[in-house]
């Protein structure tokens, strides 16, 4: 049984043994870096082989289950892509500043993970919220960490301010939560809200959560930050931001409707279908002009999180494995996305115009380019087509066949978007010859397995039954 | 080799041919080129072998004829994904092998026509077999998810294809024709997982969604998603917008696929899955979508009058003879149906034609306007008579494949009583008429007349040329003089789909 705390324990160990080695290191040096990574697949591996179908709950407050370990599983191997990201920005390259502290940042990654790896395991209000802000406020410090850029500060700036108040706006909704169940436990949550579905107090309180829920997740009306924040930040936060911290959003979600909020799911319905349906516009019509890939990145990601959010309002088995299965797709997808933005924002930019030509130059990494972009889209045989389809299908389940068109047309109007990007990439001329693209080697050996999982978890039943088993 | 093994081997094949051309280094064209033609010309031979073997086992199982239920050969399931009961079902009736044995054809003369295709001809040849493994995946598969999926593949690849290898206005005509096809793929896929989840039996089997019988508020809304979402591809009028542009843009071997197979796959999905399991849906709405194909026969041919460009006049013709073949469907008769699938096999083969011959005619003249050419005939007295045996077949004429099948679609369109069945077939029957007056005025121009001053050195077609225009003429006229087995075999198909259709 306490081998099931093993994951946990190993990656606080792996940060503090990072920040220390980082100490006694020169601060050229990249042992901490290297150890940052391997510490973080270190803990993916010991997650595949814990046992699944148990689970135990430490100290009456931290549990450890099968959809635990799936969600960590996810965060930490996120981490360890942050980290593998972050590695040439922090080299000097023709197109940006190197960054400095690069012990601290891979640090300050691993325990924001570990904040997520809490939000999964709670079992009371209290160590959520502690969860939540574990795995956000490290988030503020490294969206200010290229010091003195003035892009950055305004994203940090707006960061914590957004950031703050929708923590002020949770705290204030699991007081109404606390006020009705008497207690922060889930046991007692739960019990008043199956006795009272309808409660106003009850409502007002979960709807203050999914506010909260919402900044992190970049729903409408939460999330006029992201554009900037996204564009302010170094990329590899970016990329940490688009995909760990909209997972623990997800998570977070995940834990409360299929737990203690579990009765209340016929009064959230309409909630989570009316902020799909908003979210997935905003994002795609917003994304239509960007010219900026991270900015564009950001309006992406807020279309890709209402579609996620739509399987919400399904129930059961389906909507739990369709929205995990999703996760792991667009965090492929995403990385894949985001490494090639570090390949060419170092001797070039992150602006649209520096991927012209790609396909003549560098007709591998193009076509990777390719594979993300119509994985995001939804187009098959990728992984984002089979996603797409059980999040639809989750939504088709509970009858919602308007929605599913209106999220299939939404779609159609996002691969307008994808395919600029390809067009830009493959058919536009460079006006002028743009400089060459270095990849490195861990570059390289990163997007093998990031293309790798857009094209087979698209094709190989197995992951999908797996996670089915297990959420199911 | 057994039937379901030889089925996965030929759509894997294209794949397999994209994947043998990776390892070449990118300036050795000739072997990329090699390698795929080498692939599917192979797959040319086992298509081949596959409707021998059809022809044989159809006589001894049957195809299902006399009843509501489609008899599948070669058929196989393997379960994919349990979480919502997907399965890798394949199996073949007579459209299949014969809509695979037209895209085997077209598929093969295509590449023939690309020989000179050099500008990254890696990513080109990719991209192509990848287009064609979608189309024979669509046409094998009886699992809707599949369906959808190997749909979707067949429709991407068109965007990189006419955007970089294409002419003209490319990147408005490759965004606007992947636009509007996935917009129709949206309709689909909200209408199959309808199919999937009223049905109450939780599968997208076909074979088995087929003997269900849907509620009828539920086929009052499905039936027009999936009927119109296919319909796109089919070129539907209103939603034919993106042909001409897309066709007119595209490079010769992806205007041959396009016009010639891709767009048979929006006939094929109205037949199979829209009619096939919504037939009270279908009687609903036919009146609408028959008045909707009618203006697609008679608005195609006048817009093909009007235009100057040889390849807008063949994109337009395409949207008034697919019209044909969804008009054939829309009479909701016997006769109808079995003209839809004959017009889908003619046109198939003469708009590839068409396209082959254009793109070799613009290749010598460096234009495609017919006001600024003339006298053809004096200086490639090849490519002319095949131009204008490609055009008599447009128009219809008896021993090309264009009567059998428009023959066959008009008797069966006036075969169905209802008044307005009537005035719509006599509307489009007097388009022939208009189709003769562009083909004839279009050939005229083209081939006759003083030849220009510009023109006097060309040459007629190479050998390597000649070859992909004499195996489509040769297939034209085999249609045209022997369409017994072809219709023998539509007929076997069509009884079971007509009897669940119309008698139900």
């Amino acid at each position: 049984m306490k081998t099931l705390l093993l994951p946990d324990l190993l990656l606080v160990f792996s940060a503090f043994a990072t920040l220390g080695l980082d100490l006694f290191m020169p601060r050229s040096s990249k042992a901490p870096f290297h150890l940052a990574w391997a510490g973080a697949l270190l803990v993916f591996f010991v997650l595949l082989f814990l046992p699944y179908d148990q689970h135990a709950i430490f100290w009456g407050g931290y549990e450890v289950n099968g959809r635990g370990l799936m969600y960590k599983q996810l965060f930490v191997l996120s981490a360890a892509f942050t980290i593998l990201l972050s590695g040439s920005y922090f080299q000097s390259g023709n197109g940006r500043q190197p960054l400095a502290y690069q012990g601290e940042f891979c640090a300050i990654i691993l325990l924001a993970t570990f904040g997520m790896f809490t939000v999964v395991s709670a079992t009371d209000l209290l160590t959520l919220l502690l969860g939540m802000e574990l795995a956000t406020i490290p988030l503020y410090a490294l969206c200010a960490f290229r010091k003195g850029c003035p892009l950055a500060s305004e994203a940090s700036t707006k960061y914590i301010i957004m950031g703050s108040l929708s923590t002020a706006v949770a705290v204030f909704g699991y007081s109404f939560l606390y006020g009705c169940a008497g207690s922060l436990r889930f046991e007692a949550v739960l019990a008043y809200a199956t006795q009272y579905p309808t409660s106003p107090l009850l409502l007002l309180g979960v709807i203050l959560l999914l506010a909260a829920a919402g900044f992190k997740l970049t729903l409408f009306p939460f999330h006029m930050w992201a554009p900037d924040v996204y564009e302010g930040a170094p990329a590899p936060v970016t990329a940490f931001l688009s995909v760990s911290s909209k997972a623990t959003a997800i998570a977070f979600l995940a834990v409360l409707v299929n737990g203690p909020l579990a009765p209340l799911h016929d009064q959230l319905q309409p909630a989570f279908l009316l902020l799909a349906a908003i979210t997935m516009t905003v994002g795609n019509l917003g994304a239509l002009k960007q010219r900026n890939l991270l900015r564009f990145m950001a309006y992406s990601s807020i279309a890709q999180a209402g579609y996620i959010v739509l399987a919400f309002a399904g129930q059961g088995a389906m909507a739990q494995t369709s929205i995990f299965y999703y996760l792991l797709v667009y965090a492929a997808a995403n990385y894949a996305t985001f490494f090639i933005i570090a390949v060419i924002g170092k001797s070039r930019s992150e602006e649209l115009e520096t991927l012209q030509g790609l396909g003549r130059q560098n007709p591998g990494l193009a076509a990777v380019l390719m594979l993300a972009m119509f994985s995001l889209a939804g187009i098959p045989p990728l992984a984002g087509f089979t996603g797409k389809f059980m999040l639809f299908a989750t939504a088709a389940q509970s009858g919602f066949y308007g929605m599913v068109l209106f999220a299939a047309l939404n779609s159609t109007v996002s691969l307008y978007y994808y395919l600029l990007i390809i067009k830009e990439a493959y058919i536009t001329k460079p006006a002028s010859p743009l400089p060459t693209l270095v990849m490195s080697s861990i570059q390289r050996a990163s997007l093998i397995p990031l293309t790798g999982a857009m094209i087979f978890l698209g094709l190989l039943p197995s992951v999908s039954t797996a996670i089915q088993k297990i959420l199911g | 080799m057994n039937g379901p093994t030889l089925l996965t081997a030929i759509w894997l094949i294209p794949f397999l041919t994209v994947l043998a051309s990776l390892p070449v280094d990118r300036h050795n064209h000739g072997l990329i080129k090699k390698i795929s033609l080498l692939g599917n010309t192979v797959n040319l031979g086992l298509i081949i072998w596959l409707t021998v073997r059809f022809i044989e086992s159809a006589g001894s199982i049957g195809t299902g004829a006399g009843t509501g239920a489609t008899v599948l050969h070669f058929a196989m399931k393997l379960p994919w994904f349990e979480l919502l009961n997907i399965e890798y079902n394949i199996g073949v009736d007579a459209i299949s092998v014969l809509m695979i044995l037209l895209t085997g054809t077209v598929i093969v003369t295509g590449i023939l026509a690309s020989w000179q295709v050099t500008d990254q001809a890696k990513e080109f040849f990719a991209l192509l077999n990848t287009l064609v493994a979608g189309v024979y995946g669509v046409f094998i598969s009886f699992d809707l998810f599949t369906f959808f999926l190997f749909y979707e593949i067949a429709v991407l690849p068109m965007y990189l294809l006419i955007g970089l290898w294409g002419t003209g206005r490319k990147e408005y005509a490759a965004m606007k024709l992947t636009l509007m096809l996935v917009a129709g793929s949206a309709f689909i896929l909200a209408g199959i997982l309808g199919l999937y989840f009223e049905s109450g039996i939780a599968s997208f089997d076909l074979m088995k969604l087929a003997q269900v019988n849907f509620a009828p508020s539920f086929q009052l809304w499905a039936f027009p998603l999936i009927f119109a979402g296919f319909g796109v591809l089919g070129a539907l009028f209103p939603f034919h917008t993106w042909s001409p542009d897309g066709h007119a843009s595209a490079p010769t071997a992806v205007s041959m696929l396009h016009a010639g197979v891709l767009m048979k796959l929006g006939g094929y999905g109205c037949l199979r899955v829209a009619m096939y399991l919504l037939p009270q849906g279908a009687e609903i709405w036919m009146p609408l979508f028959l008045v909707l194909v009618t203006i697609n026969v008679v608005y195609g041919a006048f817009g093909a009058i009007r235009q100057t460009d040889l390849k807008y006049i063949t994109a337009y013709s395409s949207v008034s003879h697919c019209g044909l073949v969804l008009f054939g469907l829309t009479a909701m008769t016997y006769a109808g149906m079995k003209g839809a699938v004959l017009q889908m096999l003619s046109h198939g083969l003469m708009t590839a034609l068409f396209f082959c011959l254009i793109g070799m005619i613009y290749g010598r003249t460096h234009t495609r306007e017919i006001e600024k050419m003339g006298g053809l005939m004096r200086v490639m007295p090849f490519l002319s008579v095949a131009f204008v045996i490609a055009g008599l077949a447009g128009l219809g004429l008896p021993s090309l494949s264009g009567f059998v099948a428009e023959a066959t679609v008009f008797i069966g369109a006036f075969a169905n009583p209802a008044p307005l069945n009537r005035v719509c077939t006599v509307l489009a029957v007097l388009s022939i008429v208009v189709t003769a007056v562009y083909v004839l005025r279009t050939a005229n121009t083209v081939v006759n007349g003083p030849l220009r001053e510009q023109f006097k050195h060309l040459t007629d077609a190479s050998f390597m040329e000649k070859l992909p225009v004499v195996i489509l003429l040769f297939t034209l006229f085999g249609m045209g003089l022997l369409p017994g087995w072809i219709i023998n075999l539509v007929n076997g198909a069509i009884d079971p789909i007509f009897h669940k259709v119309v008698q139900q």
